[in-house]
This record gives C-alpha cells, sequence and structure tokens, in this order.
C-alpha cells in the first residue's frame, strides 16, 4: 500500500518527526513487568494460551537501542529550534525508558572491539550513507529480523495447533511448535528458523539460521550469520502484556551473551489509535461484537536505498 | 444378506470419499496446508507453446481467451514487449490476487472460523480472508493483494476480492486488470490433497465480460516441508550486509 510505504519511508529517514507523535496515550517510560499467575484467559484446542490478536511494544521505535526515547546522534540531540519541523524534547536521561540491553547490567552489546568499531562507523553514516552497508536495511523494506520487528509498528499475532505465526509491519513469520528439525544450517534467513514450545504463560523459542542482515536499531548494533537467539514470550494471566527477551550468542562479534527485553501490550478497539502502535480500525459489520483489523502489509514496491523510498510517493 | 452388506459398503465408502478431506471445530472444510499449483498458469494464463522461457501448456481460462477490449489488448501486447523489465515479478513485487495462488512457489494456509492466512513463499506476504461476517471497507482501497470476505457456500469457500491497485500483473505475458478488478474465488476440495481453485474475473475497464479461471492445487506432501522465506526485494542489496569484514 503506497501510503504505508511513504510512512515507513518518512520514519527511516526522519524518525525523530514520529516519536513525538506517537508518545501520545501510549508509550510508557518504564519496563511495566508482566504480573506472574497461571493463565486465567482462554485456550486452543491444543491447550496454548490464546494469545492471538493485536499488540505493539510500549517503548518506542528502532531509532536507538540502547536509548530508546533518548536522542541518536549529534544532530538528534541539538536543541529544539522554533519552526523546526523535527524539533523534540528530549526527556532527562532518568525520565526516559532504560536500555533494551537488560543483560550485562551496563545496558550496552557486549561488542568485540572491531564490531564495538563497526557499529560506530554506521551510525556516523547513518543519514549520510555514502556506501551501500552504510544505508539502514530496513528503510529497503527488508524485514526487520527476530527481534527488531518487535520494536517497530504494531503486529499480529495468530495461533494455531502446532504454530505461532506473527505478522509484521515488514516481514512475516511462523514459529513452529511440532517439534520438526531446523532448516539445514546453510539456509540463513532474515527472520531466522524459530521451533517454539510452551511452559505455561511462557513462549520459549530457539531461532536459529539467521542471516543477521537487519541491524539491532538504527543506532547500529549487529551479530553475524553465527548468531543464535533463546527467546522467551512472558505473558501475564490475563493476556494484557507480555515481555520479549532475546538472548544473543555469537562468538563472532561478541564477547558474552546478551539479552534484549521489550515489553509489549495488546492492543483493542478501546487502544487510542495513533496509527503507529495501533495501526487498526474497526471491521464493517452488521454484528455488535467489537471486530478490529489491519490493512496489508506491504512493502516492497519502492525497493531500494533512501532516495527511491522518496520517490515512491509518485 | 451378503449382497446387501456389500452394497452398504460401497455406500459407506461413497459417502466417505465425498467428505474425504479434513474439517475444522465449526465444520467446514479446513484448508490448512502447503500448496502448490503445476498449471503452468504463471508462464500464461491462455493456452501456449513452449519458447526458452517456458514450458507449453494447454491454458487455464475457460474458453481458452481473455476477453480483452481493443485498447486492453494493445495493453497487454505492450506489457509483453516490455516483460523482461516490467513484469512486477521481476521487480520482486508482490504478486498480488489471484497470481500468488497459481505462481510456480508454494504458499500456506494457517485456517481459523474467523479466517484464512495465506502466506506467500515469494515474497513472503500475508493475504487474509475474512470469513467472520464481515464487509469490505468502505473507500477504494489500492491494495496488492486485494480485500478478501469470504462465505460458505456448502463445502465451498466464495470468496468475493476487491481494492486492487491494479499494478499486479497476471502471469509473466502481460495479462492484467484494473483497479476496477472484481474477483470472486471458490474453493474446494477434490479430495484431501486436492483444491479446486475457481476464480471469475469481471473488470469493465479492461474485459468484454466476465471470464473464468480454472486450476487445481496439490498439497506438498515432504515431510517437515515449510514455507522457506523469499524476501526477493532483498537479492540485489543482500550482499552489503551485516558486515561485509565478517565474511
Amino acid at each position: 500500500m503506497k501510503n504505508r510505504l511513504i510512512f515507513l519511508g518518512v520514519l527511516a529517514i526522519a524518525p525523530i518527526v514520529s516519536s513525538g507523535q506517537a508518545l501520545r496515550g501510549w508509550r510508557e517510560t518504564s519496563f511495566v513487568p508482566a504480573p506472574k499467575g497461571e493463565w486465567t484467559g482462554a485456550r486452543l484446542s491444543d491447550g496454548q494460551p490464546d494469545v492471538s490478536g493485536h499488540w505493539s511494544n510500549t517503548i518506542g521505535n528502532h531509532n536507538n537501542l540502547t536509548d530508546p526515547q533518548g536522542p541518536l546522534g549529534a544532530d538528534d540531540e541539538a536543541p529544539p529550534q522554533e519552526g523546526r519541523q523535527n524539533a523534540r524534547r528530549i526527556k532527562p536521561r532518568n525520565e526516559r525508558a532504560p536500555s533494551r540491553v537488560s543483560a550485562p547490567a551496563d545496558g550496552q552489546i557486549p561488542f568485540q572491539p572491531w564490531a564495538r568499531a563497526k557499529q560506530q562507523e554506521f551510525l556516523k553514516y547513518l543519514n549520510n550513507p555514502i556506501k551501500e552497508e552504510y544505508v539502514e536495511p530496513f528503510a529497503r523494506c527488508a524485514p526487520g529480523g527476530p527481534t527488531k520487528s518487535f520494536m517497530w509498528h504494531g503486529y499480529e499475532i495468530r495461533q494455531y495447533p502446532g504454530s505461532v505465526v506473527f505478522l509484521f509491519d515488514s516481514g512475516n513469520r511462523v514459529i513452529y511448535l511440532d517439534g520438526r528439525p531446523h532448516l539445514p544450517t546453510s539456509l540463513k534467513l532474515w527472520n531466522g528458523d524459530s521451533r517454539g514450545h510452551w511452559e505455561g504463560n511462557m513462549l520459549i523459542v530457539d531461532t536459529t539460521n539467521n542471516n543477521s542482515k537487519a541491524r539491532l536499531g538504527r543506532s547500529g548494533e549487529f551479530v553475524s550469520e553465527n548468531a543464535t537467539i533463546a527467546e522467551r514470550f512472558i505473558f501475564d494471566p490475563s493476556g494484557d502484556r507480555f515481555t520479549y527477551d532475546a538472548t544473543y550468542t555469537d562468538p563472532t562479534v561478541l564477547t558474552r551473551q546478551f539479552t534484549i527485553t521489550i515489553p509489549n501490550r495488546r492492543v483493542t478497539d478501546k487502544t487510542p489509535v495513533d496509527d503507529w502502535n495501533n495501526l487498526t480500525f474497526p471491521a464493517k459489520h452488521a454484528g455488535t461484537a467489537p471486530i478490529i483489523e489491519a490493512y496489508e502489509r506491504v512493502c516492497v514496491e519502492g525497493n531500494g536505498n533512501h532516495g527511491q523510498v522518496v520517490t515512491a510517493s509518485k | 444378506m451378503v449382497r446387501a452388506l456389500l452394497v452398504t459398503a460401497a455406500l459407506a465408502f461413497v459417502l466417505r470419499g465425498q467428505t474425504n478431506f479434513s474439517r475444522g471445530a465449526d465444520g467446514h472444510p479446513d484448508f490448512s496446508g502447503i500448496w502448490q499449483s503445476l498449471s503452468g498458469a504463471d508462464y500464461g494464463l491462455e493456452p501456449h507453446l513452449a519458447t526458452k522461457d517456458w514450458p507449453p501448456g494447454a491454458g487455464v481460462v475457460e474458453g481458452d481467451a481473455i476477453p480483452y477490449q481493443p485498447a486492453a489488448l494493445q495493453q497487454r501486447a505492450r506489457n509483453f514487449a516490455a516483460r523482461a523489465a516490467a513484469d512486477p515479478r521481476t521487480k520482486c513485487f508482490t504478486l498480488g490476487t489471484p497470481r500468488g495462488i497459481y505462481n510456480d512457489e508454494p504458499f500456506q494456509i494457517f485456517q481459523r472460523s474467523r479466517d484464512l492466512t495465506l502466506l506467500f513463499e515469494f515474497g513472503h506476504p500475508v493475504r487474509t480472508i475474512n470469513t467472520n461476517n464481515t464487509e469490505h471497507p468502505d473507500g477504494h482501497i489500492d491494495f496488492w493483494l486485494g480485500d478478501s470476505r469470504g462465505h460458505w457456500e456448502g463445502e465451498t469457500l466464495v470468496v468475493d476480492v476487491i481494492d486492487f491497485n491494479g499494478e499486479a500483473w497476471l502471469d509473466r505475458v502481460g495479462d492484467f486488470n484494473s483497479d476496477a478488478l472484481h474477483l470472486v474465488e471458490r474453493w474446494s476440495f477434490i479430495d484431501r490433497n486436492t483444491i479446486r481453485y475457481r476464480a471469475t474475473f469481471d473488470d469493465p475497464k479492461v474485459y468484454t465480460r466476465p471470464w473464468t479461471i480454472e486450476v487445481l492445487l496439490y498439497r506438498r506432501l515432504e515431510p517437515n516441508v515449510q514455507i522457506i522465506e523469499n524476501y526477493c526485494s532483498t537479492l540485489e542489496y543482500d550482499q552489503y550486509y551485516p558486515v561485509p569484514s565478517t565474511k
């Protein structure tokens, strides 16, 4: 859908614009932990907690991994100027959401020195991508990867006996629950190859075959195609919230494991529509039950670099 | 007595044969699975001889010819001449509806009572067929895959699809529709591993009358077969990521 593509392009180029708009009525500045307890909601025929529906993260977009509501780069830290479209007020660090990197305790990815230098290089050239490798893949309509997909627009979970399906704004993902083996290791995929099982309210997922081409934020953090991800989707008893934890193992890039934590909340017909976290609208029907749905998510027709994203507004 | 038993057994066999497919908890046919067409329709909906680019095919159009208006026929000729670069498939764009169904890569159906989710290998997009008594949204909306609302007529899923963007093609030789296309699909089982897929095209901007295709969809039965994401649009740049120096 064209207007959505333009929207994505604008966000990719100037995420500053979106942040101010999307803060209203939804974003939280702390990670609300999902309450513990036995599942009280509906279940599927095979016993899975029924977590299907529309969801969104509650913290922010993929702009800055380790300071989700903070600035990104020197330009972003400049004080707001009157009349500047992208001017926004950035709160002091202790009033902003914490780093999404929940382990190690310093909130930073434990990069090997060369990898830290590479991340800094990506960040330096983010808005001036003089080489192809500096263009953020998301700006080219690439999938967000297993973790960053949760730092973007609201998304939908559909659930079936034997599988859980995630419909993201850019890319889709199937988690098989039937115990089948992983794909051959030589097949590296944008969203990896996922096998999961439920333990109570927690969906535990083993994600391999990662091509790791999607970065972990516009801030440039990355891993290699040798990375494996242990994901945990920890749902509260009522299914209103879940905490997403992803522990990355990658000897090629890291000195030790790290974990990314992303809080998520259910989107319902009562959720304020902000066209960012909540992309749903009421379905048209004769009944009285609230039914919400979302437009098709297709982002390929302007595929190319930043410039081509802009020209897609033809 | 023996004869009566035989008749009964035969009757039971016939009845079982008629319902020899899975059903969901709601009693409707359950199309869940991975499906693929062997029709060759993506090479050309109409009958076509072999070239170096495609095998021959008897076509899938009832009556063989698509009833184009004269101007549309000229447009198809221009599409054909420009196909190497102009076919949305070669640009890795979403194939659209119905091309996503009969192109030569598989797709997976996930089914609930409220909807069917079609996950296509090529491009890895998702099309939803709503079966929850909802209607098309207001206005014309430019979707690649259209807006799909389905209902059951006996054992057949009938799907009404509108809201096309008119940019998708129907095959590799330039057959096309406009944004005014109104597509009606009919999905039914022949047996548990074969779907009969029929689609009727009505598009007053392009055709002189409605016309229909029929293809069969075969269930992929390999052990552990799964859709492998084909984000075709990423192929032209994926060499640059994640970091060239880690290669």
